[in-house]
């Protein structure tokens, strides 16, 4: 808790020592590492493995770009709604995907993003097709509130979003309903014969995860200003679930810090070579490999160790 | 257009794309019914064949050779693969093997993105089969037809394969019972590496067979994976005949789906699976009840 | 009174009958064994029990009421706990966490997605005394899947057991388990039965097992019940020693 409450306060102070493009992109990692973090919740707790996570993610997207473009809701109301939206949507996403186990899961899963990939390019009065939102704007609130416009604004925003959900996610895995997703990760027959109905357990949590995916996607919109098929395509899906596995599984602080090291590596090699997916993909394979654990299981094994 | 002749062009069509179905999910259903691996990466092989044959054919101008090429340099670089890195992973849980075949997916694409570049590559067919028949007075394109005769051919010795031979009793009895797995013991590291790669060439395959239709490109994985594991989850996991009826509905659906409602063609596809996995989870023919 | 009554069961695969019109009734306070030669049913009467496979005829009776539609997690929620032949544990969780788990399936508060460990309490305190009365406190925080092969098959008992069943289920308890190993787990739930009062229904092809924890034995053969009643006289008759030797050759 007192190194929660630290590093808090130390994301708080940041943008009084960064320079701008520096906040842009600690911004657009904090959104990153809230859609990664949604993601473990699925993959590291209850072993449940989406292939189509950035379905969460671009309907988020769409859906606040639509209330900022097309009503008056002020940004934070739009960003919560969105992603309380997407939710509600996953229940029956959940119910579908949950019918199958294992692999068709995860199938299922990318099965719905890439229809929803489709939807959007047909969708135009929405989704604007393939030319996307473009202009989404940070509405104001009433009595001429408007500190979100701001790039320190927005941050804020983005740094509470990310607390309140990690906040809540820890609490969530530490509870009985907790206790019984990794009932279902380590064996699900066991936990069908003890009495719980695990379907119904796999439903929330898919909903639960899909919803917090939606809420960064909802940031991204009018963090980027626009919403494009992209934020719903395949290579997205990957990409998170890369984050999560480097960063680390089952530990909620893991994948953010993968998701900070993702974007960062990709900072740097992209200035020296396009085709830095690539080592993103020997990356990945080799942290499956020899690192499952990842890069905050490896830190938390170490500081283990030592109090040893 | 009179509905006859467009009827039996059309049912020609979904048999060909059938065809195509079928190389990649018994491919994937070889690989999972021996070895119970889940090989993601099987639209990346797909994918490889096609880019492979589009060299072979600008190298020998033969489309021929490229059917010879491609199987053995994908099926080769598949069993490479399996002894290289899969063999690591046996003891981990099944999402280990998902996890490591999807990151393959990402560095193939890429890999390909750099050797091929980002074009569409057309690549065409042998002279002999670009010519158009006739059948009822509509014009019809012989490769298609070629297509499904290959379709019809692999579905026999893949038949003959398993009731014959030693191995193909070995996955027919894997596939029903996924403890007989333990019977095969350690002393098959071969046939290992063998299945793996034998199932990647027959992606291969497809992949060389697909170019002509669908160019060679880079959005050839993702949608290839996506209608293979669409058609085995429907015909049910491991199942030869499952994946072949499995095929030729998918193909079906998509062809007069198509036709019929363009925009909706796709959420056709995914409708019958989810059908048929609310009233059967293990698909099909599949195991579970 | 009876706990658990079964009317002419009946579980067909295709042509085979795995069980064959099964009739028995377990009355509240019973230790009851089901032996019979491998292939005799036993296992599938179990499930059938449980709720894992459905019947294709006849009906299961739990404390008064037809439980035979229902999904295997109701009938747990109605007070039936088991334990399975091939262990099954949740292996990197600890052995409390295990019988905590077990423990909650019968709470109201096993939906609760917040108040973290706080609200495990009444659970952890099942789960705790459950493991005391198999012997496992020593072990409580090793991770389940470190213990020795007996201390498992006792967890899965203690799980079972924290559930506070109306009526457990053993599948094969010392199934696996070396001479040695299935005395002593023997010897605890000796004990356990003699003090809780538990109904129990146990299937078990050990002789000497069935003959050393049960009042009442069912003998399974071909799916049929072929001999029913106390120890001594299931010993004696004729057709059980027939179908165990016939079972043997």
């Amino acid at each position: 808790m007192r190194f929660l409450i630290a590093v808090a306060a130390l994301l708080a102070l940041l943008p009084f020592g960064l320079p701008p493009y520096a906040m842009t992109l600690l911004t657009e990692a904090l959104i990153l590492g809230l859609f990664a973090m949604s993601l473990d919740l699925m993959v590291g707790y209850a072993r449940l493995i989406s292939f189509g996570h950035a379905a969460a993610y671009g309907f988020g997207a769409y859906a606040s770009g639509n209330f900022l473009l097309h009503t008056s809701m002020p940004l934070p109301c739009a960003v919560l709604l969105a992603g309380l939206l997407g939710g509600l949507v996953a229940i029956g996403v959940g119910w579908v995907c949950t019918q199958a186990t294992g692999v068709s899961f995860s199938m299922l899963t990318l099965a719905y993003a890439q229809l929803l990939y489709a939807v959007a390019f047909k969708w135009t009065p929405v989704t604007g097709a393939s030319d996307g939102l473009a202009g989404i704007p940070r509405n104001p609130g009433p009595f001429g509130v408007t500190w979100w416009s701001t790039k320190a604004g927005f941050y804020y925003l983005t740094l509470a979003c990310l607390l309140g959900t990690f906040v809540f996610c820890r609490e969530l895995v530490r509870s009985p309903f907790g206790a019984v997703l990794r009932g279902i990760r380590e064996n699900e027959a066991k936990t069908i014969a003890l009495g719980y109905n695990t379907r119904r357990y796999k439903i929330a949590i898919v909903a639960i995860s899909f919803g917090f995916a939606g809420l960064a996607g909802a940031l991204y919109a009018p963090f980027a200003g626009f919403a494009n098929t992209e934020l719903l395509f395949w290579l997205l899906s990957g990409q998170v679930l890369i984050m999560v596995i480097v960063g680390g599984a089952g530990t909620l602080i893991g994948p953010v810090l993968g998701a900070v090291f993702f974007l960062y590596m990709q900072q740097q090699l992209s200035s020296y070579t396009d085709s830095w997916a690539l080592f993103f993909g020997v990356i990945f394979v080799l942290f499956v490999l020899f690192m499952p654990e990842g890069i905050w299981g490896l830190i938390l094994s170490r500081f283990g160790k030592k109090a040893a | 257009m009179d509905f006859l002749p467009f009827l039996v062009t059309q049912c020609l069509n979904a048999l060909s794309q059938a065809a195509l179905l079928f190389f990649l999910g018994c491919g994937l259903t070889l690989i999972f019914g021996i070895m119970r691996i889940v090989n993601f990466a099987h639209g990346a092989f797909f994918m490889l064949g096609a880019y492979v044959g589009y060299s072979t054919v600008h190298w020998t101008g033969n489309f021929w050779a490229a059917l010879i090429v491609a199987p053995i340099l994908v099926g080769a670089f598949g069993a490479a693969f399996e002894l290289g890195i899969l063999r690591q992973l046996y003891g981990r849980d099944g999402h280990a093997f998902l996890m490591v075949t999807f990151g393959l997916t990402l560095i193939m694409g890429e890999v390909i993105r750099l050797i091929w570049g980002v074009e569409a590559l057309q690549v065409k067919p042998p002279d002999s089969l670009s010519d158009i028949v006739f059948i009822l007075d509509e014009p019809f394109p012989v490769y298609r037809l070629f297509l499904v005769g290959a379709g019809i051919v692999v579905a026999v010795v893949i038949w003959q394969f398993l009731e014959r031979t030693r191995l193909g009793l070995l996955i027919r009895a894997t596939s029903q019972n996924a403890e007989m797995v333990h019977a095969l013991g350690t002393d098959v590291r071969l046939v290992r590496s063998a299945v793996f790669g034998i199932g990647c060439g027959l992606a291969g395959i497809g992949g060389v067979m697909a170019a002509p239709l669908v160019t060679a490109s880079l959005g050839m994985a993702p949608n290839a994976v996506i209608d293979t594991f669409v058609i085995v989850i429907i015909g049910g996991m491991g199942s030869f005949l499952g994946s072949l009826i499995g095929a030729v509905l998918v193909a079906f659906v998509q062809v007069f789906g198509t036709y019929y409602f363009p925009d909706f063609a796709l959420a056709f596809m995914y409708l019958i699976m989810v059908t048929v996995l609310v009233v059967r989870p293990g698909g099909l023919l599949g195991k579970e009840a | 009174m009876a706990l658990l009554e079964l009317d002419d069961l009946t579980k067909r695969y295709g042509g085979i009958v795995a069980v064959d019109h099964v009739t028995m009734r377990i009355d509240a306070g019973e230790v009851r064994a089901v032996i019979g030669p491998n292939g005799a049913g036993k296992t599938s009467l179990f499930h059938l029990i449980t709720g894992v496979v459905k019947a294709t005829e006849g009906s299961v009776r739990f404390a008064d009421q037809d439980v035979s539609a229902l999904p295997a997690h109701v009938r747990c929620q109605r007070g039936m706990s088991r334990t399975f032949q091939l262990t099954s544990l949740f292996p990197e969780m600890s052995a409390r966490d295990n019988t905590r788990l077990a423990a909650q399936a019968r709470e109201g508060k096993r939906w609760l997605p917040l108040g973290g460990s706080g609200v495990f309490h009444g659970a952890a305190q099942r789960g705790d005394a459950a493991l005391e009365r198999l012997g496992l406190t020593h072990v409580a925080d090793r991770p389940a899947g470190l213990l020795s092969h007996g201390d498992q098959r006792l967890l899965e008992v203690a799980m079972a057991l924290a559930q506070q069943p109306r009526l457990l289920l053993l599948d094969e308890p010392t199934q696996g388990l070396s001479v040695e190993e299935t005395a002593q787990a023997v010897e605890v739930l000796a004990s356990l039965f003699a003090s809780a009062g538990l109904t129990v229904l146990l299937v078990e092809h050990d002789m000497e097992v069935v003959f050393r924890l049960a009042h009442k034995i069912t003998v399974l053969h071909r799916g049929s019940v072929i001999a029913d009643g106390d120890p001594e006289t299931v010993k004696a008759d004729e057709s059980v020693q027939n179908a165990y030797l016939g079972g043997f050759a």
